[in-house]
C-alpha cells in the first residue's frame, strides 16, 4: 500500500474514533529465499498492512490494532481501543498528544528497483551463492532477502509522517569438512547483493579455517569483524533508554557525564547515517533527534519518549516504540565512530590474539555490569606477530562489556550489521583482555 | 470460527491452475489481549486481531510460500499466483529436491481444554488482580520496578489441502506473571514468578488463577530485595538441584532445538545452528542417565503448543526422543522425516498465518521420576538449588551451554541453607544429562510454556511447552562467568 493509501486508512480510523487519538498504519511486503546443501529448501513472501489506534480519554489509554481495513473492520478497533481505554485507570502522567512537524526521509531509504524484486532474482542471487560454493567444494547456508514497507502516522492534532524504505540482505554460512566460515551484507539497495562476492569472502575463511586447533581459555586480544562486534555491541543499547537508565538497571544509572568506556569510544543515534537511512520520526510521531550517547567514554544522553521526556524533564528525542511499549524508548540506529587505522592495520599491531568473524547466542549474565556469555561461530583465526594464522576451535566468554572497551581501538570502516532484534553500524574492533572460558571441540 | 470453504477451495483452484502439483493453504483469525501493569501503572491494554493466510505450492520438488490478509478473490488469486511462482522460482535453480507432495486427508476438527472462557472475565477485573499483585511486590524500598501482565491468546484456524483435507483448529492460550526489579547495594536483581516468563499453557482464565500471582507477590518481592545482600553463588565442581521451570529450559534448549530433524539435516546451518544428534546415532547414542525419558506429546491438555494438527496438515503424536537415556527419535515434518525412513512427529508450526510451517518442538516433556521433591535434597553432602531462568546460551550445535538462574540456595549435608546470588552452571549436553540421577514426581511436574522461543528467517516467534519437574545433577560446574 502506497502512501497515499496509508494516509487515507489513518485518517479515516481517526474520523471514525474522534477525540484524542492517533493511528500507525503499516505495510510491509517481505521475499526472503532461504538455501542449503547449495540449494533453495525454504522461499517465501509474506504480505500485510496493518493499523495501531491508540486512544487517550481524561488520562486513560487503550491501544487496539487489525488488519481488517474494512469499515467495519475499522469501526471494531475503535471500539475495542475505546473500551480499553474506557476501563483503564487514570494516569495523571500520561503526556497528551502533540502536533509534530512532518519530516522528510533521509537519502537512499528508498530503491525502486529493490521494491520490484521478483522471486526469480533473488533465486539468481542464490545460485551465484551455489556456484561459488560448489567451485570451492563446500556447501553454503543462508538467504536473499528483500523488504519494501511503509508506515504513516496520523494523530488528532494534525501530525501527518510517512516514511517508506526499502532492506535487503544476504546471509551466507560456507559449511567446510571441518571448518564455517561466514559474511554478510545489509543495505537498502539492490545493487549490494552480490552473491558472488559474498560468497566467496565466506568460502575463503572456511578454507582458511580448516583443521581448527584448540587454544587456551583465558584473557585474550580480540579483533572482532562488524558482525561479532555489532552483535556484542547490541547488548548495550537498551541501557541508553531513559527508563532502565532512571529505574536502576542501567551501567548508566550511576549518572550522565561520567566516564564507562575507553576514550577512544564514541557512539551516537543517527537514523540519518548513510548506513541506516531510517525512519526520521518515532512511534509517536515526534522528529528523532541524531544525539551522542557516549563520546569519548563518557556518557551524554539517553533517549526518550513523551512519557519519559515528562517524567525526566528531559528533551523528547524521538525513540518511542509503537505503543504499547512496556519496554520504553529505544535507541534504534546507532553508530559506533570509526577510529584510524584500517583492519590490516590492526590485525598487523597484534602480538598475538585472535580474529573473530562472528558470535553467537550472546546472553546477559550480570546486566547492571553488563556481563555477557556467548560463543565464537563461523570462523576464529589465530593472529601470531602481526600475521593471519590458523583456524581456532569456538570458544566460550564471559565478559564485561564496558571493560573490554576500556582499551578498544576501531577500523576505519563502517558497516552496516543486523541480527533479528538489531540493526547497528560498527567497524571492526580491537580489545584487550577479552575473557574466554571454555574451549570447544569443534 | 468463519466459514472459508469459499476461499479455500478458491485458493487451491488457481494454484492447481497455475501448475502446483499440490497446495494447501491455512486461514488464520488471531486475537491477542494483553493487561500489563508497570510501578502502578497500566502500561497495557491492547486488543488486537490479525486474520489472512498462508499458501503453500508444490512445484517440481520445490516448496514456494505466499501469504496475504487480502480475502478478496483477485487477492487469493494474486497469493496462489505467488506461490507457485517462487516454487517454480526455487525449483528452476535446485541442483537437489527437498520435498515431496503430501498424500494424507483429514476432514477432522479440534479444540484445546478451556474451562473459563477468558470474555467472562471483564478488562476491569482482569486490571484489578494485575493492580493488587503489581503492588504487593513493593515489600521492600529496594524494589525499583514491580511488572505484571496477563496474556490472551485465541487462534482459530481452518486448513485446506489439494489431496482433499479439511481441519478446523480453535485454540485457546493464556500467560500470567510478575517480575520485581530490585537495586541497590551496587546491584540490581530480579525475581519472577511463576519460572521466569510467567506461567503459558493452553486454556482458558483457569490458567491465570493457577498462577497465583497475588499469593506470591511478596515474597518474590521480598526474595529480589534479599538477593541485593546474598552473598555470591559459590564456585566449583558441585551438585545442582534444578527448579522445574529451569529443568524446563534445559529441555528446550539442550534437547529440544537439538532433536529438531531440519537442524540435524542443516536447514538451520546459517541461523540457529546445527546440531550434535545424527541420524545414525537412533537406538545407540546415551544422550542422558536412565532416569531421562523425554517424549513428543502434542495432544496433551495443558500444553502451550497442544493441537489435534500441525501446521502442514499431520495429525498430531506422541512419540519417544529418548526413552529410559537413549536416544530414539527427532521432533519432525513429513520431507524431514522421509529422509530417515520414518513417518512425521507432526511438529510443523508457524507463528501465523503470514509465516512459512517449519518444524517447531511443541510440548517436549522429561517424564517424572518417583522420589518426592523433598528428597531430592537429602543425598547432597554440598550442592546448590537454583530456580529461575536469568541467563542463557548454548552453542550452535547445542552442545555447549551456560545457564544462570535468577536466585539459588546453598545445600549443605541434605539441607538448603543460605541464599546466593548470580548462580550460574556449564556443561556439555549429553554428559550433564548423563550426570541426572533423580526427578521429582508428578505432584511437582508441570507444563511449563515458553511463549517466546526464536527460530527461521524471517524469524518467528514460536509457542512451546516443556512439562518437568525439579530434577538433580551431580559434578556440575558451578559458578561461571564470576570467577
Amino acid at each position: 500500500m502506497d502512501e497515499a493509501g496509508r494516509e487515507d486508512v489513518a485518517q479515516r480510523v481517526l474520523g471514525l474514533a474522534g477525540g484524542a487519538c492517533e493511528a500507525i498504519v503499516v505495510d510491509s511486503d517481505v521475499g526472503l529465499t532461504r538455501f542449503t546443501h547449495n540449494a533453495i529448501h525454504q522461499n517465501l513472501a509474506e504480505r500485510d498492512t496493518s493499523v495501531r489506534l491508540r486512544t487517550i480519554v481524561d488520562g486513560r489509554t487503550g491501544v487496539a490494532a487489525t488488519n481488517d481495513l474494512s469499515e467495519a473492520g475499522l469501526r471494531t478497533v475503535v471500539t475495542r481501543a475505546q473500551a480499553s481505554a474506557g476501563l483503564a485507570p487514570r494516569n495523571p502522567n500520561a503526556p497528551a498528544l502533540a502536533e509534530n512537524p512532518r519530516v522528510a526521509a533521509p537519502p537512499g531509504a528508498f530503491d525502486a528497483t529493490l521494491a520490484a524484486v521478483t522471486p526469480e532474482q533473488r533465486a539468481e542471487i542464490a545460485a551465484d551463492v551455489f556456484r561459488v560454493a560448489d567451485a570451492g567444494g563446500v556447501w553454503a547456508a543462508g538467504y536473499v532477502t528483500t523488504e519494501r514497507s511503509g508506515i504513516t502516522l496520523a494523530n488528532s492534532r494534525g501530525t501527518l509522517s510517512s516514511y517508506d524504505a526499502t532492506t535487503c540482505g544476504l546471509n551466507v554460512k560456507v559449511n567446510g569438512a571441518d571448518a564455517t566460515g561466514y559474511a554478510e551484507f545489509f543495505g537498502r539497495a539492490l545493487a549490494g547483493l552480490d552473491g558472488a562476492a559474498v560468497a566467496t569472502v565466506a568460502v575463503d575463511k572456511a578454507r582458511a579455517g580448516a583443521a581448527p586447533q584448540p587454544v587456551e581459555a583465558g584473557a585474550w586480544t580480540v579483533i572482532l569483524e562488524p558482525p561479532a562486534f555489532g552483535e556484542l555491541a547490541s547488548y548495550l543499547l537498551d541501557h541508553f533508554s531513559a527508563q532502565t537508565y532512571d529505574e536502576g538497571s542501567s551501567f548508566l544509572s550511576d549518572g550522565l557525564e561520567r566516564r564507562y568506556a575507553g576514550e577512544r569510544v564514541t557512539l551516537g543515534d543517527d537514523f540519518a547515517h548513510p548506513l541506516h537511512a531510517g525512519m526520521p520520526f518515532d512511534y509517536e510521531g515526534v522528529p528523532t533527534r541524531r544525539l551522542p550517547l557516549l563520546e569519548g567514554g563518557t556518557a551524554k544522553n539517553v533517549v526518550t519518549d513523551a512519557t519519559w521526556s515528562k517524567r525526566l524533564a528531559l528533551p523528547d528525542t524521538g525513540h518511542a516504540e509503537p505503543a504499547p511499549s512496556a519496554a520504553g524508548p529505544q535507541a534504534r540506529h546507532v553508530v559506533v565512530s570509526a577510529g584510524e587505522q584500517s583492519r590490516e592495520a590492526l590485525i598487523a599491531g597484534t602480538k598475538r590474539g585472535l580474529l573473530i568473524s562472528r558470535f553467537w547466542y550472546i546472553r546477559p549474565v550480570d546486566r547492571r555490569r553488563t556481563i555477557v556469555t556467548g560463543m565464537t561461530r563461523d570462523g576464529t583465526f589465530l593472529i601470531e606477530d602481526g600475521k593471519l594464522g590458523h583456524g581456532v576451535r569456538n570458544m566460550r566468554f564471559n565478559q564485561s562489556i564496558l571493560e573490554a572497551l576500556a582499551r578498544a581501538e576501531f577500523a576505519d570502516t563502517q558497516a552496516l550489521t543486523a541480527g533479528y532484534s538489531y540493526s547497528i553500524v560498527v567497524p571492526a574492533v580491537k580489545m584487550e583482555g577479552f575473557h574466554f572460558t571454555s574451549v570447544a571441540d569443534f | 470460527m468463519t466459514n472459508f470453504d469459499a476461499p479455500g477451495a478458491r485458493a487451491l483452484e488457481t494454484a492447481r491452475v497455475r501448475g502446483a502439483q499440490y497446495a494447501d493453504v491455512r486461514f488464520e483469525e488471531g486475537r491477542t489481549e494483553r493487561v500489563e501493569v508497570r510501578n502502578g501503572d497500566v502500561v497495557t491494554l491492547a486488543d488486537e486481531t490479525s486474520t489472512g493466510y498462508g499458501i503453500r505450492a508444490f512445484c517440481d520438488g520445490a516448496w514456494g510460500f505466499a501469504s496475504s490478509p487480502d480475502l478478496t478473490g483477485a487477492g487469493i488469486d494474486l497469493t496462489a499466483a505467488r506461490a507457485v511462482a517462487i516454487a517454480k522460482a526455487g525449483a528452476s535453480v535446485a541442483a537437489r529436491r527437498f520435498a515431496q507432495a503430501p498424500l494424507e486427508r483429514y476432514v477432522d476438527s479440534f479444540e484445546t481444554p478451556c474451562e473459563t472462557d477468558p470474555d467472562t472475565v471483564s478488562l476491569g477485573d482482569r486490571v484489578a488482580l494485575l493492580l493488587e499483585a503489581e503492588r504487593s511486590l513493593h515489600v521492600k524500598p529496594e524494589i525499583a520496578v514491580g511488572h505484571a501482565w496477563i496474556d490472551l491468546w485465541r487462534t482459530d484456524k481452518t486448513f485446506y489441502s489439494t489431496t482433499g483435507s479439511r481441519i478446523a483448529q480453535a485454540l485457546r492460550q493464556s500467560g500470567s506473571g510478575l517480575a520485581a526489579l530490585a537495586v541497590g547495594n551496587g546491584d540490581a536483581q530480579q525475581r519472577t514468578h511463576p519460572g521466569d516468563v510467567g506461567l503459558y499453557q493452553s486454556g482458558g482464565w483457569e490458567i491465570v488463577e493457577l498462577a497465583a500471582l497475588r499469593e506470591n507477590a511478596a515474597r518474590i518481592g521480598e526474595e529480589a530485595a534479599a538477593l541485593l545482600t546474598a552473598p555470591q553463588c559459590p564456585a566449583g565442581t558441585l551438585d545442582v538441584i534444578l527448579g522445574a521451570s529451569q529443568v524446563s529450559l534445559q529441555i528446550h534448549e539442550s534437547c529440544g532445538h537439538a532433536a529438531e530433524l531440519d537442524r540435524i539435516m542443516g536447514w538451520e546451518a546459517n541461523f540457529s545452528g546445527t546440531s550434535f544428534l545424527d541420524p545414525a546415532q537412533l537406538g545407540t547414542l546415551r544422550y542422558g542417565s536412565d532416569a531421562v525419558t523425554i517424549v513428543v506429546d502434542n495432544r496433551m491438555p495443558r500444553g502451550l503448543a497442544t493441537a489435534g494438527y500441525d501446521d502442514e496438515g499431520a495429525r498430531s503424536v506422541a512419540a519417544d526422543i529418548v526413552r529410559d537415556g537413549i536416544l530414539v527419535g527427532f521432533e519432525t515434518s513429513r520431507d524431514t522425516a522421509r529422509t530417515i525412513g520414518r513417518e512425521t512427529s507432526a511438529c510443523v508450526r508457524a507463528q501465523n498465518w503470514q509465516h512459512i510451517p517449519m518444524i517447531r518442538m511443541c510440548n517436549l516433556n522429561l517424564l517424572p521420576g518417583n522420589l518426592p521433591f523433598e528428597a531430592l535434597f537429602e543425598d547432597v553432602d554440598h550442592g546448590i538449588y537454583m530456580e529461575s531462568n536469568r541467563s542463557w546460551s548454548i552453542d550452535d550445535h547445542r552442545l555447549n551451554f551456560q545457564f544462570g538462574c535468577q536466585v539459588g540456595w546453598e545445600i549443605v549435608r541434605g539441607r538448603r541453607t543460605k541464599m546466593v546470588k548470580n548462580p550460574t552452571y556449564a556443561g556439555v549436553t549429553p554428559q550433564f544429562w548423563q550426570s541426572c540421577d533423580a526427578i521429582a514426581d508428578e505432584r511437582s511436574w508441570t507444563a511449563w510454556g515458553t511463549p517466546n522461543c526464536g527460530k527461521g528467517e524471517p524469524m518467528q516467534t514460536g509457542r512451546t511447552a516443556q512439562a518437568a519437574a525439579p530434577a538433580r545433577f551431580r559434578n556440575v560446574q558451578v559458578g561461571v562467568g564470576y570467577n
